[in-house]
């Protein structure tokens, strides 16, 4: 470690007030107006906008799906990233290269393709009326199934590489040990594997909640104006009523939920000693 | 090193917007037929003018928004927008009210477009048609009502209320319940009931016009400038004649308060006004002339809304109407209608 | 047994996470008319087709422009930072990280919302400027984070040697860190031009017109179109992203760095 923290301060110090000043500064101002009236600094932006039905029910969707798909990004994770465990490093290396590719891609193509997939001249609906589980094709997009498989695809990635790299720290012989003295693989996911990568599932939780509740491309276009998130909402409310109190209220309710989903998440990996 | 780059970064940026600033017009219009309107207006008008065209997109309502957002310093010179979120715009003093002068061909344009919402702050240079597109070998439709009966349900798409097109179908549907005026309170509470069976509220007539073509819908209500998609789509489609008839609507230009480019402004209206163009466009079957001077063959007559009689015969709500009632309808709509 | 269901699984989730692209890629590489999966027959017409479209050019222009300086700019910024905050005490050190971190806790739309009415509105930038200077703070949390990893797996006693050794502080960096961290620093390039690339929801708010990045302009291309050009669209951005980071993986096993 070098002494000089003057030098120190000096290499540090661009970047931090580039920070600050282009990005801090006005979205702090722009969160601020959340919190101001006529008369100065009042919640009354937030009790207006909670006290509209429809603010109500796109707050809960979008809860609701930021647990679903967090949940199941952790459920289908664990699975995969305890399969790849399994597999000789060569191969490991591969599949992680193909689990990390969707990342690199536009979120706009990835989106579109569940278009054409789950569209009522989709794939999907081609094998099931083609199964003759329905006469015609159901519809799929423009609903909450919709979204919630979009935003899975978007995100499961994120969870898989948190987990991996957490599960890569137990050492090898341990689950091999569990099964030898006994446990069945519940007790082994449960008692084993769970909290020595509990670090793994908060970072990739918290990855995979806020992502999903700040997603913009993949709800509106698999839900349309029918099945509103908060982050098209309030695109919605400043393109078309320049509302920025409206806006300004949203963006602190999700920066609010993401810290509290991380911090509840962090809380519950402590606690489960 | 970084200065270096950064320096770099600004003369670029710099230079890119002189660059832009030598005799620029920047427009704001409606997505639709910008392809044939490159070949009709835009193309022809640089040739004229010597000029640039810069051309910004979307719909009405963003767009106004927009131009509500950039008032301190005016983004855009000129735009095509509806009366109605025209008016707003008037309303808050964010307009500049058009020198007839400099527009020769203002005589031209059939009454109702030459002064539509007052103080000469925009003219009218299209009109359309509203009505119900509808797949032909699906299903028939007679009425407005038909958008809420069990054979469209689960099929069907209505307009977003923020959009152009919503207010219109209010009123149809409420005329087809047999009540006149502007209080929807009744007609907004059905669709809320039948929220369900609608696929989704379409914002753009462009998303209706993929909705339809991707068949995640078989019927909905659009206005006529949008009718060329699906002519030319390989699925079969028509123009309803509802018994309550249609509704319609005047699309209007204004020009932005303090621009400093009103000279072109004036001068690309002007021609986008002129009979020559108004022809083009309409025998290109984009938008339907307001210069009454335009004369067009049967067949492309019938692709547009064309004619005194029909202008005439159209339902319109009055932009003030729309402007006073408005917000009434949003808080109802998001209360009942979006679930 | 137990990797045959791991195999199971694995394909499973494969072909959730990629599966969409495939068909994407064969969707736009249809010879008909609509888009659809599985397409009806095979041809390259709508690939080529999006290279004609003028704007698309444009927009492709300023995206490689924006993702290349912007995360340049990010890792002039970031390597010093991320060199200071490990190699030295710093006071503040915790506040200088979060501040360097958060655009990524923040949402793409309050950003981009932000910047519009806070930065661009009052300063009167231009749109560019604008977008260049949103995308570098944008890339910044990555820049010194992977570059910070790296820095972590090298041990500061060989720059000590160097100084011991005769070398200026300067020459220590150079001959010494910079090597070293090599990886790490194009990881963090690669991570910073893909992110810019890609981004939308700020690049969406401060786009004009006439200033488009190239994920707005396929948004809006999108909307009026309905054609296998769009997956064709989708497909190449595609390709040209793996292609980036397929070329970083093999300059240097990039998957070490993330």
């Amino acid at each position: 470690m070098f002494s000089s923290t003057r030098e120190g301060l000096a290499l540090a110090l661009p970047a931090a007030i580039f920070a600050l000043l282009l990005f801090i500064l006005p979205v702090g101002i722009l969160l601020s107006e959340a919190f101001q009236s006529d008369d100065g600094w009042t919640l009354k932006g937030y009790i207006d906008f909670f006290s509209k039905p429809l603010n109500q029910k796109v707050f809960l969707r979008t809860l609701k799906l930021g647990v679903l798909v967090a949940g199941t990004a952790a459920i289908i994770g664990y699975a995969a990233a305890f399969s790849i465990t399994n597999l000789s490093p060569k191969a490991r290396g591969r599949v992680f290269g193909l689990v990390i590719l969707p990342l690199m891609i536009s979120p706009v193509a990835r989106t579109y393709a569940w278009i054409v997939i789950l569209g009522r001249t989709g794939i999907v609906n081609d094998t099931i009326v083609g199964l003759g589980l329905s006469d015609t094709p159901i519809r799929l997009l423009f609903t909450e199934t919709a979204v919630f498989l979009g935003l899975l695809q978007l995100f499961m990635p994120l969870m898989i590489i948190s987990l991996l790299s957490a599960m890569e720290n137990i050492p090898r012989d341990v689950i091999p040990a569990a099964r030898v003295l006994g446990a069945n693989w519940f007790q082994v996911f449960f008692k084993v594997i769970l909290p020595l990568t509990k670090e793994g599932l908060v970072v990739g939780g918290t990855l995979v909640f806020t992502g999903a509740l700040t997603a913009y491309i993949t709800p509106a276009i698999l839900g349309g104006s029918k099945v509103l998130m908060l982050e098209t909402l309030l695109y919605q409310r400043v393109n078309v009523a320049n509302d920025f109190v409206s806006a300004s209220v949203i963006a602190m309710i999700l920066i609010v939920m993401s810290f509290t989903a991380n911090l509840l998440l962090k809380r519950i990996a402590t606690a489960r000693k | 090193m970084k200065n270096l780059i950064s320096l770099s970064a600004m003369c670029c940026a710099l230079a890119t917007s002189a660059f832009a600033q030598e005799k620029t017009l920047t427009i704001s219009t409606y997505s639709f037929a910008q392809d044939a309107y490159k070949a009709a207006l835009y193309d022809p008008f640089e040739a004229i003018c010597d000029c640039n065209l810069v051309i910004e997109t979307g719909n009405s309502v963003e767009r106004m928004s927009k131009i509500e957002a950039n008032a301190a310093d005016p983004v855009i010179d000129m735009a095509v927008i509806s009366s109605q979120d025209a008016l707003a715009l008037s309303r808050k003093d964010l307009l500049s009210p058009l020198d007839l002068a400099q527009l020769s061909n203002h005589s031209k344009l059939y009454p109702a477009a030459q002064d539509p919402i007052g103080g000469n702050m925009a003219v009218g240079y299209t009109f359309y048609a509203s009505s119900i597109v509808y797949r032909t070998d699906l299903v028939e439709i007679n009425s407005w009502a038909d958008l809420l009966d069990d054979k469209l349900a689960g099929n069907v798409s209505l307009p977003n209320i923020t959009g152009t097109q919503g207010p219109l179908t209010l009123m149809m549907l409420n005329k087809a319940a047999g009540n006149e005026g502007t209080d929807f309170t009744s007609v907004i509470s059905d669709i809320g009931t039948h929220a369900d069976d609608i696929v989704t509220f379409y914002s753009r007539s462009s998303e209706l016009a993929q909705l339809m073509n991707q068949e995640e819908v078989i019927a909905a209500p659009v206005g006529r400038f949008a009718w060329s998609r699906f002519k030319s789509s390989p699925l079969p489609f028509a123009w309803a004649e509802p018994k309550e008839g249609q509704a319609g609507g005047m699309n209007v230009m204004i020009m932005t308060k303090g621009n400093g480019n009103e000279e072109l402004a004036h001068m690309f209206m002007n021609y986008w006004l002129s009979t020559e163009v108004q022809t083009r466009v309409a025998e290109a079957l984009i938008d339907s002339p307001a210069n009454s001077e335009v004369v067009v063959s049967d067949e492309v007559a019938d692709n547009l809304t064309y004619g005194a009689d029909l202008i005439n015969s159209l339902s319109i709500l009055s932009p003030a109407d729309i402007i006073v009632n408005r917000e009434a309808w949003v808080e109802q709509w998001n209360t009942e209608v979006i679930r | 047994m137990k990797d045959l269901t791991s195999w199971a699984i694995i394909s499973v989730t494969l072909t959730f996470l990629i599966g969409p692209f495939i068909i994407i890629i064969f969707a736009g590489a249809s010879a008909g008319e609509a888009l659809a999966f599985p397409p009806d027959g095979l041809s390259l017409k709508w690939y080529l087709k999006v290279f004609t479209i003028e704007s698309f050019r444009q927009s492709f222009i300023l995206s490689m422009g924006l993702a290349i300086f912007g995360t340049l700019a990010a890792l002039l910024l970031g390597v010093p930072a991320a060199y200071a905050l490990n190699r030295y005490d710093l006071p503040g050190a915790e506040t200088i990280r979060t501040i360097v971190a958060s655009p990524i806790i923040v949402p793409g739309i309050i950003v981009g919302l932000a910047l519009l009415r806070y930065l661009v509105i009052p300063t009167g930038f231009t749109v560019t400027l604008a977008l260049f200077l949103a995308h570098t703070a944008l890339v910044l949390p990555y820049a010194v984070r992977v570059v910070s990893s790296s820095l972590n797996n090298l041990r500061s006693d060989m720059e000590e040697a160097a100084v011991l050794l005769g070398c200026t502080r300067l020459q220590a960096f150079t001959k010494v860190v910079l090597p070293n961290i090599q990886g790490g620093v194009l990881a963090a390039f690669i991570l910073g031009f893909v992110t810019s690339f890609n981004q939308v929801p700020v690049s969406l708010f401060l786009s004009g017109p006439g200033v488009k990045t190239l994920p707005i302009d396929m948004l809006a291309y999108m909307e009026i179109t309905y054609d296998p050009s769009v997956a064709a669209l989708s497909a190449l951005l595609a390709f040209m992203s793996l292609a980036i980071v397929f070329v970083a993986e093999r300059l240097l096993g990039f998957s070490r760095y993330v």
